[in-house]
Formats: C-alpha cells, structure tokens, sequence
C-alpha cells in the first residue's frame, strides 16, 4: 500500500457497503438474524429512542421547578413520570443520570474510553461525540473546546466535565434561553439540540 | 500501554474543533449497526441478566456472548494508528466481521464470495420470517441488561480521598488511562454495586460499588491544565481505587 499511514483507496465506502452487505446477507442466510432483524433495530431508534424524548423532559424541566429538582436526584423515577415510549430503561439507559447547568455552572458529558450514551433519551450518538480528537481534548481544555464549537462561556462559570466511565448514562439539562418566558411547550422543544443536552451547546434557535 | 486507554488529555492533536452533527455518515453504517445491537440482543448471556429473557428458546443460530466489552476490547486491541485511522463504524465493520469468523459462523471465502453473489444478483432469497429472533431483540432493547447485583457494599464514603490504582494494562479497561495515580475526593456512592460484562483482568467483573470521584485539572495535567474554573467528574469502579 502506497500513500502513506492515512492511505485509503478510492472505493472506501463502496467496499465497506459491499461488505457489510455480504455480512448481514450471510447472517440471514445462517439463521443468526432474519432478513427483517436490521430493519426493525434501525425503525426502533427512529420510533422509540430519538432525542424528543430527552427534549421533552428538558422542557418539563424548565416548565416545573419540582421535576427540575426530581430529574436531577433520581433521573430514572422522574423520567418515568412522564408520556414517553416504553423502554426508557432500557438498553444504555438501565440507570441514566442528569445534570442541570445553572447560571455559575455548566456541564459537558464525554467519554474517553469509548462512546457511552443514553440511548433511550438521545437515541444514537452523533459523530463529534465518538471523536477521538473531541474525546481527548475535551478532557484537559474543555473551555477551548467549548470556545472552538461556539460556546464561549464567562471566565467564571466553573466547567464540570463528567466521564463516562462507569455505569451510568448521562445527559445535560441546559440553561433555558432568555426571552423564552412566552414560550409554548412546542416552541421551547425547538431549543433543544442534541448537542445542548451534551454540552457542546446552549440551549436557543437553531439555526 | 495501550494508546486506546489514554486518549483523555492527549495533546497536539487539530484544531479548531467543529461538530459532524450526523449519526451516521454513510448508508452502510446503519447496517452494521444493527447487526451489532441483534448480536447484544441475542446474546446467549441474556438468560442471566435481570430481565431473565428466554435466551435457550430464541430460535437463532447465534449461541456466543456479545457485549459493548466485547466490542470494546476489539477497538482497544487495535493498531493505535488503525484505531485513528478508520470511522467508528469502520472500526465496528473490521471487529464484527473478524468475531463471525473467529467463532467459525462465516469463513473469509463465503463473504468474498457473497459480494460477488450480490453484485451479480444472484444471492439466495432470504429465509422466511422468523419472527421471535426480532422479538428477542426488541425486547432488549425495550429492557436492557443492567449490571446492578445488589445494594452498595462500599469502602469509601462520600469525602474519603482515594487514590487511582496503576494496574497493569489489561486488554480491556475501564479505567480511563490520565486518572491513573492521582489523588481525588469522593463526590457520590452509587446505590448499588455493579458487575462489568466479563472480568477484564484489571480488577473489574464480579460486582462491586461504582464511586464518582473529582480530580482537580492539575492534578491530571499539571502545568498543562487549562485555566478556569474546572472539575473533572469520573465514574470508577472501586478496584480502581485506593484509600490515601
């Protein structure tokens, strides 16, 4: 192979498709999972486990002071408070854990061994996430990693970065925006990001 | 030393930072992704986790362990440069599809040998439904496999200073490489003690109490820390740490 440590041939991801095509095809074949196996796990995280409904009970949050408190102290029993899907406990969300950012506070979820992630609540991890690069920064400079994604914070907000190394699966409530007072359930759901209930955003209009 | 189980702090890597917001950035990746969540739902160690699922009567023929642990060894196993090198999901294509054929389900000619078939449109037709295999799976996902086992016998308590043990390198770990001997406070005691997927070598596997301990950015990095006022929160297992 020619091209140096970071060489990759032209047909990179036709190959990887093709792959995975001969993979899953065989597996079926074989009786390890049926032809529908794939289909139903992929329908499953677009029904069930997407991030509405960690959107949800971050509006909740802002909405009412008691459960702001409750989702905090015992993430699981408040979480089941609510109209979401079945399976809210279940897999990577077996025992999940919230942390509230607050005007001196603001907090940023990684993991640097891996890619922990609280499926039920966010659904799948996106990329930045899984990123080695963000992974190792984001543990000794957080506030430049913030600053570098758009999250320039006041030098006195102390940073809490949480590492995802043990059983939990976490996740931020943020900051409700300013001038949101008016808002609708609905409208507030549409402040909410992803990346704001990791931390790598606020929470406000998506652009 | 695994170059996997020390990212955390590693420095000189790009800058500025920006977020790829995507899941998935090719359609293939949802694929593999899916054959790794049917192989943790159906694996044969489900009869004993807590939802108790009638792993014996899922009539798949897939009769292994798959876990995250397993998944993860098999990305910290990697040619560190490899592990750079590849997208996640790459990784996840390269580990699985070795796993199929370690464990004797599919053998390298038979996958050449299917891309070929596929190309061609000539592979043959899928099997007929069989719809407890995909109800296993869901069920899974709807339950999960916690690694709760009983309520907290824990060491240390809330306050104690502890120290990160340095265990020699296992070929899996949780405990994440730039905590290794520092010095923190314990800042919660999980209610309850907790097993890990297989027994990593390090410490790790029978159940025990998982701690949440701050460290204080220069006692990980020194001169090297950031400015600004800043803790770290990790989650460790309690053979990873000692008493100070």
């Amino acid at each position: 192979m020619t091209g140096g440590q970071f060489f990759y041939p032209d047909d990179r991801e036709a190959s990887n498709a093709a792959k995975v095509a001969a993979l899953e095809s065989l597996l079926i074949e074989k009786g390890v999972i049926t032809g529908q196996t794939v289909d139903k796990v992929l329908s499953y995280f677009e029904s069930e486990m997407t991030p509405l409904n960690g959107r949800k009970i971050v509006v909740k949050a802002w909405t009412d002071p008691q459960f702001a408190a409750r989702v905090v102290g015992d993430t699981p029993a408040a979480v089941a408070e609510l109209d979401l899907p079945e399976g809210m406990a279940g897999a990577e969300g077996e025992h999940l854990q919230a942390v509230a950012n607050t005007p001196g506070v603001h907090n940023l979820i990684i993991c640097t061994l891996c890619s922990c992630f609280p499926w039920p609540v966010l659904g799948l991890p996106p990329y930045w996430y899984k990123d080695p690069v963000f992974r190792a920064r984001a543990a000794r400079e957080p506030r430049k990693v913030l600053a570098e994604v758009g999250v320039d914070l006041p030098e006195d907000t102390e940073i809490k970065v949480w590492d995802s190394s043990g059983h939990s699966r976490w996740f931020v409530i943020p900051q409700r925006p300013p001038g949101t007072e008016d808002f609708t359930d609905d409208m507030l759901m549409e402040m909410v990001t992803t990346e704001s209930m990791m931390g790598v955003a606020l929470a406000g209009p998506v652009p | 030393m695994k170059l996997q189980h020390y990212l955390g702090g590693l420095e000189g890597l790009p800058e500025p930072l920006s977020l790829e917001k995507r899941v998935f950035v090719e359609d293939w990746e949802k694929r593999i992704f899916g054959i790794h969540v049917a192989m943790m739902g159906l694996s044969n160690h489900l009869g004993s986790a807590l939802p108790h699922y009638p792993i014996e009567e899922v009539p798949t023929s897939f009769d292994d362990e798959w876990t995250w642990a397993d998944l993860r060894a098999g990305a910290e196993a990697m040619n560190p440069f490899d592990y750079f090198k590849f997208r996640y999901y790459e990784k996840w294509l390269g580990g699985i599809t070795r796993f199929f054929i370690d464990k004797g389900y599919l053998t390298e000619d038979e996958l050449v040998s299917r891309e070929k078939e596929l190309t061609a449109d000539v592979a043959p037709e899928p099997r007929d439904p069989v719809p407890a295999i995909d109800e296993q799976v869901e069920d899974y996902l709807r339950k999960g496999d916690s690694p709760r086992r009983d309520i907290a016998h824990a060491e240390f308590a809330v306050g104690s200073r502890v120290r990160v043990t340095n265990v020699p390198a296992a070929a899996h770990t949780r405990l994440p490489g730039y905590l290794r001997g520092r010095e923190g406070t314990v800042e919660r005691v999980f209610e309850g003690d907790y097993a890990y997927f297989c027994h990593t070598g390090d410490g790790i596997g029978d159940p025990m109490p998982i701690y949440i301990v701050t460290f204080a950015p220069d006692e990980l990095f020194g001169e090297r820390a950031e400015g600004g006022p800043l803790t770290i929160y990790a989650e460790l297992f309690e053979a990873y740490l000692e008493g100070v």
